[in-house]
């Protein structure tokens, strides 16, 4: 975790500050697509940033449907209503289930939050594209160096806490400790850390932004209520006594025996007692080898 | 088997690819193999529901003249769950939420299906 402040230069923001302020001075209406660790689109409408999508934060949609504010079903519905727009923004509002304002602070936010998780990842690229269409832009377009400021201000923040944390790095644990007073979102948080999620992962979780739960995170790791193992749980591996199409394979790869000549006996064969061994393997197993060592003495595998 | 290398490759890719949140590999009929899931998640159930999903899929592209099935995503209105055939032997469960970019998904796990195939088939020829 050391290294977040002077890795801070190598992260997207120093990749991205050249490219979008160009988009500004250049009134570009298009796409920005910046592939990278997310990476993420900036939708510009005129050199103004009108919305920004990235998997490192969650949308719009995600900040209304996680926060339990509406269920799966009753955002189907208002998709319907509104002709399956992906932001239906006039049948949310009608329904009573936000006000206007309210959608338009939640796109705001969703945009700055995408910009922070896209330039606090490794940038490869950045590529202009035409306009498409926005999942939920803002009315009034953000100057994108003003964007890129607010994204610098906020990885400055979180890098000069005690216990600095990546958004898509660290997966940490409750701690071991006496109980202590906790707030509404960390006792949501300490409810949800188990060891594989990051705090990008928590923020879809708990439906809030990438920033807020990141930097959450980093003041939780240094007052000891969480902690990161140094190693993650190993994943148990099970091989199943029969692997179907293992075996399928391996009869397939091992060629047919040439068929012999057809010999015609001269009488009836006559069976003679106990020549098939069923008598045996019939009678109760009297070790654990039986037939199972015979297996492994013909597939030459001990194990 | 290497098992070290078939839980590097499950969990490269949930490194790889933001959103992912659990991945499980099965047998072609169901039988879990590893899973890398949240303790949310029931494996053993979500090994049996992949391989009679990705069946159904297959005889639905069979039925309607598709071509050679892909994968099978599910999406919800919370995130996506994708099957993928691994080979004709097994099969690999995915699920992300609603922040994982699923093209970049499928462009992820193309390489590693293989790379995952090669392991599970690695010690065939031994008996498993």
């Amino acid at each position: 975790m050391g290294d977040f402040g002077e890795s801070l230069g190598r992260v997207g923001y120093a990749e991205l500050g050249p490219v979008l302020s160009a988009c500004g001075r250049e009134g570009f209406t298009g796409r920005l697509l910046v592939s990278g660790t997310p990476g993420g689109v900036f939708h510009l409408r005129d050199g103004l940033v009108v919305a920004a999508e990235s998997p490192g934060a969650p949308g719009a949609v995600a900040l209304l449907l996680r926060s339990g504010r509406l269920t799966g079903e009753q955002w189907a519905e208002l998709v319907r209503e509104a002709g399956g727009a992906p932001w239906p923004a006039a049948a949310l509002t009608a329904h009573g289930h936000a006000g206007a304002a309210q959608l338009r602070v939640i796109c705001v936010m969703a945009l700055h939050d995408a910009a922070f998780a896209v330039a606090a990842g490794p940038v490869e690229d950045c590529e202009r594209a035409p306009a498409g269409e926005p999942l939920a832009p803002v009315p009034v377009g953000e100057p994108p160096t003003r964007m890129l400021q607010d994204a610098a201000r906020k990885l400055t923040a979180l890098a000069a806490l005690p216990h600095p944390v990546r958004p898509d790095r660290e997966r940490p644990v409750p701690a071991d400790g006496p109980p202590v007073p906790v707030t509404g979102l960390q006792r949501e948080l300490l409810g949800r850390a188990d060891g594989r999620r990051t705090a990008r992962d928590l923020a879809f979780l708990t439906g809030r932004g990438v920033y807020a739960v990141t930097v959450e995170v980093a003041r939780m790791l240094g007052d000891g209520l969480l902690c990161c193992p140094g190693t993650p749980a190993p994943i148990p591996v099970r091989v199943p006594e029969r692997v179907p199409g293992v075996s399928r394979r391996r009869s397939a790869a091992r060629p047919a025996p040439p068929p012999g000549p057809i010999t015609v006996p001269d009488s009836l064969p006559r069976r003679t007692p106990g020549a098939s061994g069923i008598t045996e393997a019939l009678t109760p197993e009297r070790h654990g080898a039986s037939w199972k060592g015979f297996f492994r003495l013909r597939n030459g595998s001990a194990r | 088997m290497d098992h070290e290398a078939l839980a590097l490759e499950m969990r490269g890719l949930r490194e790889q690819v933001p959103g992912i949140t659990d991945t499980a590999v099965a047998a072609a009929d169901g039988l879990l193999i590893a899973a890398d899931t949240a303790d949310s998640i029931d494996p053993e159930s979500l090994a049996a529901l992949a391989a009679a999903g990705l069946g159904l899929a297959r005889r639905t592209a069979d039925a309607t003249a598709r071509g050679v099935l892909r994968q099978t995503v599910t999406y919800g209105s919370h995130g996506c769950a994708a099957f993928y055939a691994v080979g004709d032997t097994a099969l690999m469960v995915v699920l992300g939420d609603e922040g994982m970019d699923v093209d970049r998904l499928h462009r992820a796990t193309q390489p590693a299906l293989r790379r995952i195939d090669s392991i599970l088939t690695e010690k065939a020829p031994e008996g498993v």
